[in-house]
């Protein structure tokens, strides 16, 4: 009994730890922004410069949406930092 | 400490009074009637309830010191929790945002392709008319546009 005693008030003493219990979620990234450029359009064999002309225009516009996407994953990075680091 | 995280406040502070209370009346009784006490043993064992007592009073002591702590840290973590809640409403709101823009900008882009391709439309005869382009042309083009290969 006496033991029991002793142990019991020594056992809640050592317990000093505190748990952390806010747990943070990792924010979601846009579904769009998931999707990886697609490789450039080949040129079908062709002597027609006009049709040389088209694909080099799609291969410009698939650049440009590309190069979108990157800057959109920089301001999206930025984005969170801001918003994660606000919380102290 | 930690073992008190697992009861909510009420409880908590219910049960660290009546631990002081108890340590704090059993200790008093157990000192101040100590000769009573001793004239009739047999009703209540005196050195168990004096032992007893110290350890409730300690207890009780001790505990309530730390309920302050528990409850200044419950405090945070709800203002803590207030803020993860806040910000996290906030990066939804912020993707959704950032989302609309990629959206409308990408829009352009294709929208602009459908101005050019019609353009080019247009002046096809014209282009086709005034130059020949030739197979190796082509070939560089595409060999240009191919992803190059990295070794991982």
């Amino acid at each position: 009994m006496r033991k029991l005693l002793i142990i019991i008030p020594i056992v809640f003493l050592l317990s000093g730890c505190l748990t952390t219990p806010v747990k943070r979620k990792f924010p979601e990234v846009p579904q769009a922004l998931l999707v990886s450029c697609p490789d450039l359009k080949q040129i079908e064999t062709t002597d027609k410069l006009s049709e040389v002309i088209k694909v080099v225009s799609d291969n410009y516009g698939m650049y440009h949406e590309c190069r979108i996407a990157v800057e959109t994953w920089i301001e999206w990075y930025k984005t969170q930092k801001d918003i994660f680091d606000s919380v102290k | 400490m930690w073992l008190l995280s697992f009861l909510p406040d009420a409880l908590l502070v219910w049960i660290i009074n009546g631990v002081l209370l108890a340590g704090i009346v059993g200790t008093t009784v157990s000192v101040l009637f100590k000769l009573a006490i001793r004239w009739i043993p047999w009703i209540i064992p005196y050195r168990t309830l004096l032992l007893v007592s110290i350890v409730l009073l300690l207890a009780g002591v001790y505990f309530k010191g730390g309920l302050a702590i528990e409850q200044e840290w419950r405090a945070r973590v709800r203002e803590l929790e207030a803020k993860v809640a806040l910000s996290e409403e906030q990066a939804k709101t912020a993707n959704v945002k950032i989302e609309k823009v990629y959206i409308d900008k990408v829009k352009v882009v294709k929208d602009t392709q459908i101005v050019i391709q019609e353009k080019i439309k247009n002046v096809e005869v014209k282009i086709d008319s005034q130059c020949k382009v030739s197979s190796e042309t082509i070939d560089i083009l595409n060999e240009a546009a191919k992803r190059p290969e990295v070794k991982k």
